[in-house]
Parts: structure tokens; C-alpha cells; sequence
């Protein structure tokens, strides 16, 4: 097992607006951007609000896309096949173990990820097909940019456990705590060893 | 040593080269053969190395793909997600049934076996072989030679994905012999796995698998003696994922990779008796062409031998052996002409060029062999030249060649062409002729002799030449050739000795000529030493019963033919010129006999026959009268008888010696009178006192015998009319006796007075008749006891 540097940087800047806000990088271990991880930040001590909104995991030209969803825990996502050929959409994951049977268009009932975790999406018919839908327990998630960076705005000022999340990702880095006020910016680097 | 034939060398020549020629193509071949081989083994060594390592692979990889196959099935997934153990377990014995592993594991992502086809033996336990897994999880899968259990496995494992990986399955598939004769199949190559763990697994039979164990090779390539085959061998060292060694063999029999080269030694060994038995017939072909004209050349040459120089060689070639024919039958004629030379010589005559005996007898032979089929006579005359001697003597060597050379010319020209002319030597001419009878010889001789009718004229000198020729004839005289010239040359000394011109062979002549010789021989010592003996026969007055005069007759008692009379041996002593000896001994001992008689009383002449030859004696009349004056008895006493056909034989001659006899006093008879065939007027002029008649007239003189009757009368008064004493001979009978009495004959001589005695009983009978000269009747009786001896 390789051992991963896990130093970590944590810049926290204030906000000039009332939220807060996080700015987070994620490199790997050999200092490039990570794309389309998954930063979250989870209010410690604090009840989180419930998801406002549903999610769509669409399979278009034999791929599921996005490639990775984040979605708040208790969302409902659903599945929509743009294809013309049928899909048979699994998930072995314990965190949400499913299957969608065969179908085109709308399945008739759509998904809820009630639990957290990360869900592995297949295609018993198309191998090739894969995708990620990360449940976190936090309304306060997003992906990273093809720069590696990401920003959770409009935080209520407090403590926060600020957490990523990446494909091929070789061991969750330890979270970081990051406390905020108001218009106060944190910024918070991940390296994560891939 | 075996006569071998032209033809026969040359076919061995062809064939040995060929052969030669083919045995070395063969060694090349097989030594060739041989190094590609010993290559070849190697190379497919190292290509089978490379292909047990490819097969291993590809084995690996289809086992991966059906592991990989396994791993996506979707309930399986499911599965091994759910994390529900004993399920999975019977899950992976269900797999592993399916693919035909000999083990299945189950291992999670951290590297722990989480179920397993072996009773559970691993599971929790950390997988095995951690390096095979760290290389899946650097390739995604991974394969790799393992010994597992004491057995060579090649074990697989691939990720169970779901899609991202969630587990690892892990197969392992047991490298047993079925694996390896896969790779035998393919390269014909026995394949072995050892290590000191798992033993040995191999392709090989039996027996040398355990000579495989015993001598393990150490170096990479080796050449092994496995049972009864050779193995040539190569070993590498198999690459494992457990560092376990295990070594690979790779064994060729060299046997079997030899077959299809044995099969090529085959064919060409085949091919090369084709080519051989095809020279061979292309050899007997053209050595045939080559020695058939040279056998024909030999056979030529045999010809020539056995003496034909007649048929030629015939060689249709134009070539060297033409030439060599064509010299050849000119040679053959050169010694045809030659030998036909030689032969000439050697058969004919250098002088006269006719045959010489050789051939004259060869043909002789030829023409009586002939005859035997044709029944032809055949005849020869034996021809001897008269007094050529005296003419050689006379007119030289070179005139008597002369002379033969014309008398063979003129028989020659005188004979038919199918006769043969031979001269034999000196004087002497053969002729063979073909006559069917002895009328048609005689023609002949007379044509011989015509040849000599006229007169021989060489140079300037004319002869009157004579010819003596003696005939026989085949069959009639003779059986073979030379017989029949031993005969003809008899027959010729007979005419030569008459003057006849020419005679015939009389039969009987020869047959004893050799007895002939030796008794001549005996004859002379006999007379030499006085052996003979004379006996007398009384000639009687018929008048007064009176022995008048005794015939001296010669007795030769042969110490083995016994007592022999005279016509067994005068004509003996005729023929050989001895004659004159007996007459000369008879007429002394006659002589001397009478001459005794005469002092003793007894009055009587002694009477002596002379032989035809002693008229030629001229010295004959003057020893006569000196034996009589010797003895002193008077000349008539004397009788000397001579035969009518002596007398004849040369008149003139014979009458001269006569007359001088007679001039001398001595009584002369004819003896034999009236066998003869001398005229009266002949008779006339002889100086003859007495005639003695013939027995043949008076043996059988009877009063009805007319004939002689008359012929005795007449000749009784035939020679008294001519003043002569009249005497019978062979008075046998008293009816003779009277009847002679009663015609007047003066003597009479017979065994009925009495058979001819020896001197003593001669005399003793003499004796007796005078003292009873008148007592007839009773002498008849004693004369009649008088046995008559044989013919």
C-alpha cells in the first residue's frame, strides 16, 4: 500500500456578505486538479435542512451523465433513458443497492438515496457504463471545476466537517473542521492520493 | 577361372559404375540427411520450447476469459455483493465444476479470501499469492505458473466488477498430462514438467518416464537414451509465480523424426534400383549390339577352324568390326586357297599331278561307301609299267619321268571323269572305275591297255611301252579299300607273271598268303636239311604186269601240318621262284634212288614231274645229266614228266629246253594229257617219248562210261600212231584195268596197283609182284587192300 501525503492547507477567508463561504481546491498526490470530486460540508452540532429538490441521472449515448451526482441524503433522483436502446440500471453499493429492469424513458419510479454513501451505478447490459451518485448529509456539497476547485456559499456561520469525495479516490482523506462567520471565506485544500 | 564374354565385362562395367555412382549420391544423401536431421531436431526443440510457452499463455488466457465470463454474470455479482459466504462457496464450486478448475478462490479488495472451493481451507486467510495479485491489480488480471499442492497449476484471477471492481476471483487450472499432450500434438514433441514438488508429469510412456527420472539432465541439451529410443532433449526452466523451479523437457524421438527421411533413403534407394535395372537393360542392349557382330566374328572364326572357308562372315556394320569382318573373309579365303594348296600337295602326285594314294584311296573308300547305297561295283586295276625299270636304266631318270607323265596323261584321257587315275609310286598307276559287272572291268582294263597301243614318242625317242594290271573288284574280291588294292596289287603280279596283259584277283589267292610266307620259309629249311621225302608210284606194264617205271612224288612231313602232298605246296614254291629247288632235290634223290635200285636188281626207270617254271631254267638239262653221270645210271632211265599247259605256257621256250633234254638222253611225258588245250600239230613237234591220259579219263573207266571210252581209245591210238608209250593214270578198278589191257595201253599206274609208297615198301612191292608176276587176280586182291586216300 502506497502511503499519501495528506498535508493539509486550510485557508479561511472572510466573507464581505452576511454567508459565509468555503473555497476548496483539490490536487492529487502529484499536484494536479482533481475534476468532479465531491466537497461537502457537514454543520456540526447543527440540523441540516431537508432536500428542496429532485435529481436526474440521465443515460444518453450509452453513458450515464453527469458522471458523478452528489445529491443531499432523502433525494429522489430519477432516470431518465434518452437512448433508444433499453438499460438495465443496477447498484451493488450498501448504501443504495437497486435495480431499474430493463426500460426506455421514464422508469415509472423514480430513486430515493436515503442513506449516505457513495452508490455505484452500472448497466448490467452495458459494461463499459458507469457513474457515481455521492449521498452526502449535507446540503452544502459540490463538484469541483476542471481546475480542481469548488465553492459551498452561503453558509450560516459555525463549524463545519468539510469532506471530499473522488473517483478512484485511494482512501477518504480525514475531514477538516472549518469554522465560518459571516462574510468570512474559508479555504480548505484536499490532496487526495489517487 | 570363369570364361567371361565381352558383353558380360561390360554390363559388370556399367552396372559398377552406375552403381558406384548411386551408393555415393545415397551417402551424400544420407549424410546430408543426417546433419539436417540432427538440425532440424533442434531447431523444432527450440520452436517446441517456444510453443509450450505460447500454449501455456493461450491456456491462461482462455481460462481468464472464462473466468472473466463468470465474474460479470450479473446474479454472481449480485452475490458477491450481498457478502453472503456460504452461498458464495457453493457459488464458486459451481463455477469451478464448470470451467473444469481445480480450485476457485474468492478474494476481496484488501487481499483477503473471503470464500473458497477448498472446504474453506483459506477463506479469511490472506490469499496466497500475494504477487500474482499485486499484478492484477497493476494489469487488471493476471495469470501465472504456480505449484499448488504438490501439482504445477496455472493459476488466473480477473476482478469482479461492478461495475467497479468489488472482488477478486481467483482459478487455478492443474497442468496435467492432457495439457501437455495438447503441445504434443502440435509439435511432436513429448513434453515433461519436473520439479522436486510435483514430480514428473510428462508425455512420455511409461517405462521412460522412470529412465527420464533416473538421469535428469543438467544441461540444456542433451541427447538421452530413453528405453529403447533415443530422445534428443531440451530443458528450460518454467517461469512461476512462486519462484518454485520447475524444469520443462522437450524430447524428440529421433527415431520416429527419422521416418520421413528413412521413407526419402527409401525412395531413393527404389529410385536408384530403377535407374540401375533401367542401365542394366540399356546395357545388355547396347553390349549386345557390340558383341553380337564379334560373336559373329567368333562363330566365323569356328567355321574357319572346322575348315570352311567358304561361307563369309556377315556383318551389316560399317564400322570397325565391319572392316574387321571384311578382313577376316579375305583372310579366310588367303587360307582357304592356301590350305586347298597344301591339301593338293599333300594328296597328288608332284610328278604326273594325278591323286596320290592317300587320295586315291580316300575316294576308293568314298566310292565303295557310296555303293553300299547305290549298289554300284566298284573295281580298281592295280597298273605296273613293264620294264620300266630297264627303260630308267636305259634311257635315264628324266626320260622315265617323262614317260610317266604321258602314260597318266593318256589314262587320263582314256578314263571317264568320275574314274580316278592315282600314280602310287615308281611304275605304279591306280585306277578306280565303277563297272556293274566283271564284263564291264574287263572293258575297262581293255580301254587301259589301249592307252599303250600306240607307240611313245618323247623327244626323239619312240618306245613300245606294256602294262600289267591286276583288277578286283569291291564285293566280288574285297569289302573295304584297302583290301581291294592289296588284291588288285595280287591280281597284277599274277598278269605280270602270265603276260597276260592284265587278271583278274581269283579268290583264295590271298587269304592265306601270310601262312603262304611262313611256309615258304619252312619249305627252303626243309629242302636245306633234307626234310622232304619221296614216295613212288609204279607205273605197270599192262602186258606183263611188270613195274616199268616209278613216279617220284615229293611228301613234306611238316613237323606241324603233318604229312603234306604236293599240290598243298609245288604251287607255293611255284609262285615264289622256289620251284627249282624242289625239282633239282627230287631229281637227285630220284636219281640217287634209281640208281640203288638199279645195283640191286631192280630193273625199272624213276619218273619226275617238272614244273612249268623249270623249262625256263636253262641250266636244268646240263645239272640233269651230271646227277646221271654221277650216279651212272643211263639217261633213259630217266623220265621226266612235264604237263601239257607248262609246255604251252611259252612254247618256244619250253620245246628248246626239251630238245636238249632230249638230246641228252632223257625220257620226256606229258603228263595230264587231254587237260590241255595244245593242238595235235603242237603235239607233232614235241620231243616227247610217252603220254600219259588224264586220271579224270580213266578213274572212272568203265565199259558203259562211252565218253571216256572213246577219249582214252582214241588217245591210246593217237599216240601209238605218233610213236609214243601210252600210260593211264588213276586206275582205280579191275573193269579199268581189262579195259586198258584190252585197248592196247602199254602202262598203267592207280591205286589199283598200288597208292604211292616210301621208298622201302616200294621196293619190298616191287619184290613181292616179281615173285608173282603171273598170279594177276590175286594181286588185284592185295592192291584192293590198299585203302584210297582222300582227295
Amino acid at each position: 500500500m502506497r502511503s499519501v501525503g495528506t498535508s493539509l492547507l486550510i485557508l479561511i477567508l472572510s466573507s464581505p456578505l452576511s454567508a459565509a463561504t468555503i473555497e476548496i481546491v483539490v490536487h492529487d498526490g502529484r499536484g494536479a486538479a482533481v475534476h468532479d470530486a465531491v466537497v461537502y460540508a457537514i454543520p456540526e452540532g447543527r440540523p441540516v435542512p431537508p432536500p428542496r429538490r429532485t435529481a436526474v441521472m440521465e443515460q444518453r449515448n450509452r453513458a450515464f451523465i453527469p458522471h458523478v451526482l452528489a445529491i443531499q441524503t432523502g433525494t429522489t433522483v430519477r432516470f431518465p433513458n434518452l437512448d433508444d436502446v433499453q438499460h438495465h440500471v443496477y447498484s451493488f453499493s450498501p448504501a443504495k443497492p437497486f435495480q431499474l429492469p430493463l426500460y426506455k424513458g421514464n422508469p415509472p419510479n423514480p430513486v430515493v438515496f436515503d442513506k449516505a454513501g457513495v452508490v455505484t451505478l452500472g448497466c448490467n447490459i452495458h459494461d463499459q457504463m458507469s457513474a457515481y451518485v455521492v449521498v452526502v448529509d449535507t446540503p452544502y456539497f459540490e463538484k469541483t471545476a476542471a481546475n480542481g476547485r469548488a465553492a459551498l456559499h452561503d453558509l450560516e456561520p459555525g463549524r463545519y466537517s468539510v469532506r471530499v469525495w473522488a473517483p478512484d479516490m485511494r482512501g477518504e482523506p480525514p475531514a477538516k473542521t472549518v469554522t465560518v462567520t459571516v462574510s468570512e471565506r474559508a479555504d480548505v485544500t484536499f490532496n487526495i492520493g489517487r | 577361372m570363369a570364361v567371361r564374354t565381352f558383353q558380360a565385362r561390360l554390363l559388370w562395367l556399367i552396372v559398377a559404375v552406375l552403381a558406384l555412382l548411386e551408393a555415393g549420391t545415397l551417402f551424400s544423401v544420407y549424410f546430408a540427411g543426417q546433419r539436417t536431421l540432427g538440425k532440424s531436431v533442434h531447431d523444432q526443440l527450440q520452436v517446441g520450447a517456444k510453443i509450450f510457452e505460447r500454449t501455456l499463455q493461450e491456456r491462461a488466457l482462455r481460462l481468464a476469459g472464462n473466468l472473466r465470463i463468470l465474474a460479470k454474470d450479473f446474479a454472481f455479482r449480485e452475490l458477491v455483493a450481498s457478502g453472503d459466504v456460504p452461498t458464495i462457496s457453493s457459488a464458486l464450486e459451481n463455477q469451478r465444476k464448470r470451467v473444469d478448475a481445480g480450485a476457485v478462490l474468492l478474494v476481496d479488495l484488501d487481499g483477503t479470501v473471503t470464500a473458497d472451493t477448498l472446504d474453506g481451507r483459506l477463506t479469511r486467510r490472506p490469499f496466497p499469492f500475494p504477487s500474482l495479485l499485486a499484478d492484477a491489480q497493476k494489469k487488471g488480471e493476471a495469470s501465472a505458473t504456480i505449484t499448488f499442492s504438490n501439482k504445477p497449476y496455472q493459476f488466473v484471477i480477473v476482478p469482479v466488477l461492478a461495475p467497479q471492481p468489488i472482488a477478486w476471483i481467483c482459478a487455478g487450472f492443474e497442468i496435467d498430462e492432457k495439457a501437455l499432450s495438447d503441445v504434443r500434438g502440435l509439435t511432436s514433441l513429448d513434453v515433461s514438467l519436473w520439479s522436486s514438488a510435483a514430480g514428473l508429469i510428462s508425455t512420455l510412456p511409461p517405462e521412460e518416464r522412470n529412465d527420464l527420472l533416473a538421469q535428469m539432465p543438467r544441461t540444456p541439451q542433451t541427447m538421452l537414451r530413453l528405453g529403447n529410443a533415443q530422445y534428443a532433449t531440451l530443458l528450460e526452466t518454467l517461469h512461476t509465480g512462486d519462484n518454485s523451479r520447475v524444469n520443462v523437457l522437450l524430447q524428440r524421438n529421433l527415431a520416429e523424426a527419422r521416418k520421413p527421411f528413412d521413407r526419402l533413403v527409401l525412395w531413393i534407394f527404389g529410385l536408384s534400383f530403377v535407374m540401375l535395372a533401367a542401365a542394366v537393360v540399356a546395357a545388355v542392349i547396347f553390349s549386345r549390339s557390340v558383341s553380337r557382330p564379334l560373336r559373329v566374328l567368333a562363330e566365323g572364326a569356328g567355321r574357319v577352324e572346322r575348315g570352311d572357308y567358304i561361307s563369309p562372315i556377315v556383318v551389316e556394320q560399317k564400322d570397325e568390326i565391319g572392316q574387321l569382318a571384311t578382313a577376316f573373309n579375305q583372310m579366310q579365303a588367303a587360307i582357304g586357297a592356301r590350305e586347298e594348296q597344301i591339301i593338293h600337295q599333300a594328296t597328288h602326285d608332284a610328278l604326273t599331278g594325278l591323286p596320290n594314294r592317300t587320295l586315291f584311296l580316300d575316294r576308293l573308300s568314298q566310292s565303295i561307301t557310296a555303293s553300299k547305297r547305290t549298289g554300284e561295283s566298284v573295281g580298281m586295276i592295280m597298273m605296273d609299267v613293264d620294264r620300266f625299270k630297264e627303260i630308267n636304266d636305259t634311257l635315264g631318270h628324266h626320260f622315265g619321268d617323262q614317260l610317266l607323265i604321258e602314260i597318266g596323261r593318256r589314262l587320263t584321257q582314256t578314263l571317264r571323269q568320275s574314274d580316278t587315275v592315282a600314280r602310287l609310286g615308281g611304275d605304279e598307276f591306280a585306277i578306280k572305275f565303277t563297272a556293274p559287272t566283271a564284263r564291264h572291268a574287263t572293258e575297262v582294263a581293255g580301254r587301259v591297255n589301249t592307252a599303250f597301243d600306240a607307240s611313245f614318242v618323247l623327244g626323239d625317242v619312240s618306245i613300245d611301252v606294256n602294262a600289267s594290271l591286276g583288277i578286283a573288284l569291291y564285293q566280288m574280291h574285297a569289302d573295304d579299300a584297302e583290301t581291294l588294292m592289296k588284291r588288285a596289287d595280287i591280281a597284277m603280279y599274277d598278269a605280270k607273271k602270265n603276260h597276260s596283259g592284265f587278271a583278274f584277283y581269283e579268290p583264295g589267292r590271298d587269304e592265306h598268303s601270310l601262312r603262304r610266307l611262313a611256309l615258304m620259309m619252312e619249305l627252303r629249311q626243309a629242302v636245306a636239311r633234307d626234310e622232304l621225302e619221296l614216295y613212288f608210284q609204279p607205273k605197270v606194264e599192262v602186258s606183263h604186269g611188270r613195274a616199268a617205271h616209278a613216279e617220284a612224288l615229293v611228301r613234306w612231313n611238316h613237323p606241324r601240318h603233318g604229312l603234306m602232298r604236293p599240290d598243298e605246296f609245288i604251287p607255293l614254291a611255284e609262285q615264289t621262284g622256289n620251284i627249282s629247288l624242289i625239282t633239282k632235290w627230287v631229281v637227285r634223290r630220284a636219281i640217287g634212288y634209281c640208281a640203288e635200285w638199279n645195283r640191286g636188281g631192280l630193273d625199272l626207270a624213276v619218273a619226275v614231274n617238272l614244273s612249268a617254271l623249270d623249262l625256263f631254267d636253262t641250266e636244268l638239262p646240263t645239272f640233269i645229266s651230271g646227277l646221271l653221270s654221277e650216279a651212272g645210271l643211263p639217261p633213259s632211265r630217266l623220265v621226266l614228266e612235264i604237263t601239257e599247259s607248262a609246255i604251252m605256257k611259252d612254247a618256244a621256250y619250253a620245246l628248246k629246253i626239251l630238245r636238249d633234254l632230249k638230246r641228252r638222253g632223257v625220257v620226256l611225258a606229258i603228263d595230264d594229257f587231254g587237260t590241255g588245250y595244245s593242238s595235235l600239230a603242237h603235239l607233232k613237234r614235241l620231243p616227247v617219248d610217252e603220254l600219259k591220259i588224264d586220271k579224270s579219263f580213266v578213274q572212272n573207266l568203265t565199259e558203259r562210261a562211252t565218253d571216256d571210252l572213246v577219249i582214252v581209245r582214241s588217245t591210246i591210238e593217237l599216240g601209238h600212231n605218233m610213236g609214243l608209250v601210252v600210260i593211264a593214270e588213276g586206275v582205280e578198278s579191275q573193269e579199268s584195268w581189262h579195259i586198258l589191257e584190252r585197248l592196247g595201253c602199254d602202262m598203267a599206274q592207280g591205286y589199283f596197283m598200288s597208292p604211292p609208297l616210301p621208298a622201302r615198301e616200294f621196293r619190298e612191292w616191287c619184290e613181292r609182284r616179281a615173285g608173282a608176276a603171273s598170279a594177276l587176280p590175286e594181286q588185284t586182291l592185295n592192291l584192293a587192300a590198299h585203302p584210297r586216300p582222300p582227295e
